[in-house]
């Protein structure tokens, strides 16, 4: 459409910024966690924008070893908090995406369950503050507190409507002569789903839950809640991880942060084009 | 399903417990986390039962105070302040985040060489775990971080500012933080908007001589109203929930300076343990969220329709 140089230069201006404004934040922490506990707090005229001295000591330091005599080895390292974290998300988009994709069905193709879109809009609407006080209080009394499957069950109900709308919008849009074709064959309407349609779904249930995981692994209000030592979360681990003793961790937090931050960028990268559909919750595709 | 003819008695039954059974584990899950904790939450609300009472909740009718803490909630000057700082938080991030996100969004309307590689770049800050986020501008806003560098860089003098310990700028800061994180979505949003419209009628209208502010607002914007509504929708919720990344950077302080309705029911409920009155305070806000909910709603659905 509009080809002119000076408009070209605008946008690229523009772009060329809005990269920037993007990129200094996550450079910032990445350079952070490459650097020298020397470098940590250097300012002014001795800010630093890449580590002088780069080094693995803060990825080495968060999972235990004694790396400078400057701060004690930690007595709880981030091992745990990241298993904890991988748990709760694996198994909690797991029960998202089952109840969700069996549900998105029933509904799809025999119009059962007629009051879900309702109810799980409003389910994800909600802020999780607002519901948190009776479920902490069944979470105690089920003995779910402070572990990676009571945090699991939690994820999964909150994110169930996101894996119940993406896989309604992909069940929606599936031709429906394959499983006519089938069931004309003799075989049961369940084994239709079980056999045909699931297997025909796989690319839109792979992308479904990473779109998933990404929200699950995200969490830290849950987390902060939920969890109190055993069972702690990256995130609440990451903010417990400075003391008076040590000060600001500036690079060990920064290293952990890190390695929070890779999986949902790479996971959303890769299913950037159903981005859209799992935010508005199917009424807008790309 | 058989051809309508061949269609039998049979197979609707089977049809309609196939589908009920495959909704039920969503139904009762509902059940599970919206009903039955709703039901206590109304409750306790009645009540001054907290957790340090030692006795179980169903026994909170031995504190019961009727309506007492829905007539404190009215008084309770801290819950309307931080109410009001969440609808500033609100007013200021999400025009920001649009006109940002819908500025970008028209800038990538068409095929340029890199568009690709900018379009993966500029999504990322969406996918960063908020509480990341957070620290990340915890430590960009230190008063000897780079925020203030670039400013010391800028205008030549040596900036020391301590953001997030100064009430206004602590709450700049934080607001700074979300729009990073969330125009990215307006962008992702209005862009899938924006891309639906039909180039032969910008064509059309450009030969007739339309300038493309008329042509934006004659043919994109109409054709986009509805991508509006729900891009806008869906931050003013989100951004009513304000945490991770403000409670990461701040704590909700100094003082109170940044302390929105999330942040003070965390508080309420984790450190002043008065439970039955937190429970007033969210009974409130679901309720009224709920209403929200439903009007926005039928706006969606009335809009998928037409779409």
């Amino acid at each position: 459409m509009r080809r002119s140089l000076p408009f070209e230069l605008f946008r690229y201006a523009m772009i060329a910024l809005a990269l920037a404004l993007t990129l200094i934040p996550i450079l910032w922490m990445a350079s952070m966690a490459f650097k020298p506990i020397a470098e940590w707090s250097a300012s002014g005229a001795d800010l630093t924008w890449w580590p002088k001295a780069p080094t693995l000591d803060n990825f080495r330091y968060i999972f235990g070893e004694q790396t400078t005599a400057l701060i004690a080895t930690l007595d709880r390292t981030a091992t745990k908090p990241i298993l904890a974290s991988l748990l709760a998300a694996v198994f909690g988009t797991l029960i998202a995406m089952s109840a969700g994709t069996a549900a998105a069905y029933g509904l799809s193709r025999f119009g059962s369950g007629q009051n879900l879109p309702l109810a799980l809009t409003q389910l994800r609407l909600f802020p999780p503050m607002a519901v948190m006080i009776p479920v902490m209080i069944m979470w105690a009394f089920l003995g779910l507190i402070d572990s990676w499957w009571g945090l699991a069950l939690i994820y999964g109900i909150v994110t169930l409507p996101f894996a119940f709308w993406l896989m309604k919008t992909f069940f929606d849009e599936m031709p429906k002569e394959i499983e006519e074709a089938a069931l004309v064959e003799g075989c049961s309407r369940f084994r239709v789903f079980m056999k045909i349609t699931l297997p025909m779904m796989r690319a839109p249930l792979a992308s479904s839950a990473m779109f998933v995981f990404i929200l699950n692994w995200s969490d830290y209000l849950i987390g902060l809640l939920l969890t109190t030592k055993e069972w702690v979360t990256i995130p609440v681990y990451m903010a417990s991880l400075s003391s008076s003793m040590t000060g600001q961790l500036y690079g060990a937090k920064a290293a952990l942060g890190l390695i929070a931050a890779i999986p949902p960028v790479i996971l959303g990268i890769a299913i950037q084009k159903h981005l859209v559909r799992g935010l508005t919750f199917g009424a807008l595709k790309q | 399903m058989p051809p309508s003819g061949t269609r039998t008695v049979a197979t609707d039954r089977e049809e309609r417990r196939l589908g009920f059974r495959l909704t039920l584990p969503t139904q009762v899950l509902i059940l599970f986390i919206a009903v039955f904790p709703l039901l206590m939450q109304l409750y306790i609300s009645l009540t001054d039962w907290s957790p340090l009472e030692g006795t179980g909740w169903w026994r909170a009718y031995e504190l019961w105070n009727g309506f007492a803490n829905y007539t404190d909630l009215l008084g309770d000057s801290r819950l309307w302040g931080a109410l009001w700082r969440t609808f500033v938080v609100m007013l200021v991030c999400v025009p920001a985040e649009f006109l940002l996100g819908l500025g970008l969004a028209v800038l990538f309307m068409d095929d340029f060489p890199g568009k690709r590689v900018f379009y993966s770049i500029l999504l990322m800050p969406m996918m960063v775990v908020p509480a990341v986020a957070g620290y990340m501008f915890f430590m960009l806003f230190q008063s000897g971080g780079p925020v203030n560098g670039i400013l010391s860089g800028l205008t030549g003098l040596d900036v020391t500012i301590a953001w997030l310990s100064d009430p206004t700028l602590a709450l700049v800061a934080v607001m700074i933080a979300d729009i990073w994180q969330w125009t990215p979505l307006m962008f992702l949003i209005l862009l899938a908007g924006l891309v639906g419209v039909p180039e032969d009628q910008l064509k059309a209208a450009t030969l007739l001589g339309a300038s493309w502010g008329q042509r934006f607002v004659t043919i994109m914007l109409p054709r986009i109203r509805t991508v509006l509504i729900i891009a806008l929708a869906i931050r003013v919720i989100e951004s009513f929930k304000i945490f991770d990344t403000l409670y990461i950077m701040t704590g909700g302080g100094p003082g109170v300076a940044t302390e929105t309705i999330s942040v003070y029911i965390y508080k309420v409920t984790t450190q002043d343990l008065i439970w039955g009155y937190v429970a007033a305070i969210a009974l409130v806000i679901l309720i009224a969220l709920s209403v929200l909910t439903v009007l926005a709603m039928k706006r969606m659905a009335a809009a998928g329709g037409r779409a």
